[in-house]
């Protein structure tokens, strides 16, 4: 009887060593389950991170950068521009398939994509397409895109990050509705299972054109609970696992044995907003004793030195765009001080915000908060949901606004979202200008239909100094991307960045064991 | 007997509609716009007004509500707004995994606890009903989240006899016992720590009864006094607090479940509330009642099996 026992008991537990080594990763992502996975509609970190491996657009950015100062060809072999700048046309590989039997992919499909990408009942990115005038397949693999007007980046809009994905015609009209749970590419990696609320499967396609990836298949894991991720990594269970933005969860992963951990741009960025237009925040004096008030070393400091970097212009250090000839308001309590009697408040001042509960942003506010106690300022912190804090500070109810976003890398993105007056809270084109930022239109504006690219930069360069000067906001920190892999796992490239928030698992990656 | 069912589910009925209209206000006057949760915070105010009209958020709000009604009824429980699939699909792809779980706890949890209450009652004030009302009572302080974590590192990491994840691979008879023994263990503890405070008091009680102390004096022995006849008379309390504790055991298992990684209502419902997902809350609290309401009707019902005297009428 007991051997018996002993037996089904070994062959019980030895079940829990299936997991396939060598072609098969096991990647274990924060998130409670899938969603939409229609790279049109999908907007979450967890989903986007899965349709990179399966996605392609026409042109990409090099695996392990994030800046689109790397864009190189994807599913187009070459384009060409018109001197004014509003015709492009590009030339299309003939060698891409789409995953399962649905064909190549030619010119009508990549004029369906961007046209699905661009149309508001479907995509949620379709206030990026609106400066497209008309795309058109003007041969079978060439297709022409015309512009109503310049804008920024017009290929930063065609890498597979958002309404950029290629897919295929014939799949989506096939699928309809079921497209968005049997999602169709033409990447390194096909859709294969989902399990609800366990993985999604995907497999290696054996078509992809830059070669079949060494990695035959790809669980992807929804592991929401931190610490099961982490003891789930460590056991072997797993891969590679989404990172908790903590130098904490750094310093004990690193411990891990045989443990990569990549902190990639692009980063979120921390900033707080200024109401100009409540008192007393609509005194710029004011508004530079809190600037002068918050010490981003301290905040670095508090926020983990290898999580995170200082930040010094409204636009983060990385994108396309960005300058660090900026005006910058050391940490000076005396200066602080100084400029809050000169506006009449030799007392000190209390300003009021209202912020989310969410714990990592809530500690962070609450440090801003001890830093500004010790020059008189008082921040009274009215903390609320994290929904209705989205609700409260797009109704215009906060004087202090702590926000923190990360972005497609080009300075216009930020400039237009959070600085330029059409996007002022409050307002029919609202989007996140919380401060009632207007300096910088003119140079937002000119910079967005430049043809120049050292104009262009000029302009943004132009535009963030002016902000900073009129202290709209206060740059703090970014929180860069946190993922950790085992170091048998071999990405095949040098990991600095990913645009889509996961690390690049491409053909190349394989294990090395 | 029949007549005593249909009027159960005559109130489980008007229950359920209390249930659902209480439900369908309460979470629309939740915090949060789902349009904004489903495209994100970049999303232009004419991209969220398209969305609102599209998930049908721009009718007023009584509409909205006799649409609902009618669908519940109809068995449409319309469509998750963040994953697309319909929400009675999600759920029943994840009630068994739930179902499994519960059924498992509580096998475990009668199992351990109602042999130790009983012990307990026997040896009352010696070494044994020390040990076992400390057991309970430190089962009953632990979070079910704190408990989970401890059993992990023990079993998965420092023995690795089990996964710390459920894989989700593989429906053999051994994959599933690996899947569910650290969670039932979690749960069924938790269980196991409530049944025997109350078989331990409930066994107190008959032990005094003058019966006990007639067939004592009859000298039958004393194991068949204790599990044949004090045990089924102490069982109705036993039986109401199981099935009151069901309802807690499916809340626990939220947290065991997020832990374990397991598939379940848990962490459907976790989803759901952080994404603002209105249909599938929905659907879920129709669920949570039906499982309330059936757990009940059974616990009335296991009434008179255990007492020939109970007569439902």
């Amino acid at each position: 009887m007991k051997t018996g026992l002993g037996i089904a008991l070994a062959a019980l537990l030895a079940t829990g060593q299936a997991y396939a080594a060598g072609t098969t990763l096991n990647v274990g992502m924060a998130s409670a389950d899938a969603g939409k996975l229609d790279p049109h509609v999908a907007t979450s970190t967890p989903d986007k991170g899965l349709l990179h491996w399966m996605f392609n657009g026409l042109v990409r950015i090099k695996p392990g950068e994030a800046s689109p100062e790397f864009i190189e060809p994807d599913i187009a072999s070459s384009w060409t521009t018109s001197d004014d700048g509003l015709t492009w046309v590009f030339s299309l590989r003939d060698d891409v398939e789409c995953h399962g039997d649905y064909g190549k992919i030619d010119a009508e499909d990549v004029v369906y994509s961007l046209t699905r990408s661009a149309n508001a009942d479907i995509s949620a990115f379709a206030k990026d397409y609106t400066a497209f005038d008309s795309v058109e397949a003007t041969g079978p693999l060439e297709v022409t895109i015309k512009l109503k007007n310049k804008i920024p980046s017009l290929l930063g809009l065609l890498v597979p990050y958002h309404g950029g994905n290629i897919v295929c015609k014939d799949a989506v009209e096939a699928l309809g509705d079921e497209y968005q749970r049997t999602p169709i590419g033409t990447g390194p990696f096909m859709f294969a299972e989902y399990q609800p609320q366990q993985y999604v499967k995907l497999v290696a396609n054996p078509e992809y054109f830059r070669g079949e990836p060494k990695i035959k298949e790809i669980f992807y894991r929804y592991i929401p609970s931190d610490s099961s991720r982490d003891l789930a990594f460590q056991s072997g269970e797993v891969d590679m696992i989404y990172g908790k933005q903590e130098q904490t969860w750094v310093e004990r992963i690193k411990e891990v044995p045989g443990t990569v951990v990549s902190v990639m741009t692009p980063g979120e960025m921390s900033v707080i907003h200024l109401n100009m237009k409540m008192p007393p925040l609509d005194d710029l004096r004011v508004r530079q004793a809190v600037a002068h008030a918050i010490s981003r070393d301290a905040m670095v400091q508090f926020k983990g030195p290898d999580v995170t970097l200082a930040a010094i212009s409204p636009v983060p250090e990385g994108n396309l765009g960005f300058t660090a000839d900026v005006p910058t308001y050391e940490y000076s309590v005396e200066k602080a001080k100084a400029l809050l009697a000169e506006a009449g408040h030799p007392d000190g001042v209390t300003i009021k915000a209202i912020h989310t509960t969410l714990p990592g942003m809530l500690t962070t506010m609450e440090a801003i908060q001890a830093l500004l106690r010790e020059a008189s300022i008082n921040l009274e912190i009215e903390t609320v949901e994290h929904a209705t804090f989205h609700e409260q500070i797009r109704k215009d109810m906060s004087q202090v606004t702590h926000y923190a976003a990360a972005r497609f890398p080009v300075a216009d993105v930020y400039l237009s979202q959070f600085y330029h007056s059409d996007a002022i809270v409050g307002t029919p084109t609202a989007v996140a200008n919380f401060s009632h930022c207007s300096v910088a239109d003119a140079e937002i504006e000119a910079a967005r239909v430049e043809g120049d690219l050292q104009k262009q930069l000029e302009y943004w360069a132009e535009a963030q100094r002016k902000i900073m000067a009129e202290v709209c906001v206060v740059p703090i920190v970014q929180s860069m991307q946190l993922w950790a892999w085992k170091d048998t796992l071999d990405l095949g490239v040098e990991v600095k960045g990913s645009l889509n928030l996961s690390p690049p698992v491409t053909e190349a990656a394989s294990f090395s064991q | 007997m029949t007549a005593f069912v249909l009027k159960r589910l005559g109130f489980a009925a008007i229950t359920l509609f209390a249930v659902l209209t209480i439900v369908f206000f309460i979470v629309r006057v939740l915090p949060g716009d789902p349009a904004m949760a489903i495209l994100g915070d970049q999303a232009s105010q004419s991209a969220l007004e398209a969305l609102r009209v599209r998930l049908g958020l721009d009718v007023p709000l009584y509409q909205q509500y006799f649409v609902f009604l009618g669908g519940v009824v109809v068995g449409d429980w319309g469509v998750s707004l963040v994953s697309g699939r319909p929400v009675i699909e999600e759920i029943l792809k994840v009630l068994p995994a739930t179902i499994e779980l519960t059924v498992a706890s509580l096998i475990l949890g009668i199992v351990v606890g109602v042999p130790i209450g009983v012990w307990s009652a026997v040896r009352r004030n010696k070494l044994p009903d020390y040990l076992a009302r400390i057991g309970s009572l430190l089962g009953l302080s632990f979070p079910a989240f704190v408990s989970a974590v401890l059993l992990l590192l023990f079993f998965s990491i420092h023995l690795r006899w089990f996964p710390v994840i459920s894989s989700g691979q593989g429906s053999g008879l051994a994959d599933r016992m690996r899947d569910l023994a650290l969670p039932a263990i979690n749960l069924g503890l938790i269980m196991a720590a409530y049944i025997t405070r109350v078989t331990r008091s409930a066994m107190l009680e008959v032990l005094n009864q003058d019966y006990v102390r007639t067939a004592r004096a009859k000298g039958l022995a004393f194991a068949i006094i204790v599990w044949r006849h004090c045990l089924r008379n102490a069982l109705i309390p036993v039986v109401t607090v199981v099935g009151l504790y069901l309802g807690i055991l499916i809340g626990n298992s939220v947290l065991t479940e997020i832990v374990f990684n397991r598939p379940g209502l848990g962490k459907l419902i976790v989803g759901a509330l952080n994404q603002r997902d209105y249909t599938m809350l929905q659907g879920m609290m129709v669920i949570y009642t039906l499982i309330v309401v059936l757990v009940n009707l059974i616990t009335d019902l296991t009434y008179g099996l255990i007492d020939p005297r109970i007569k439902y009428s």
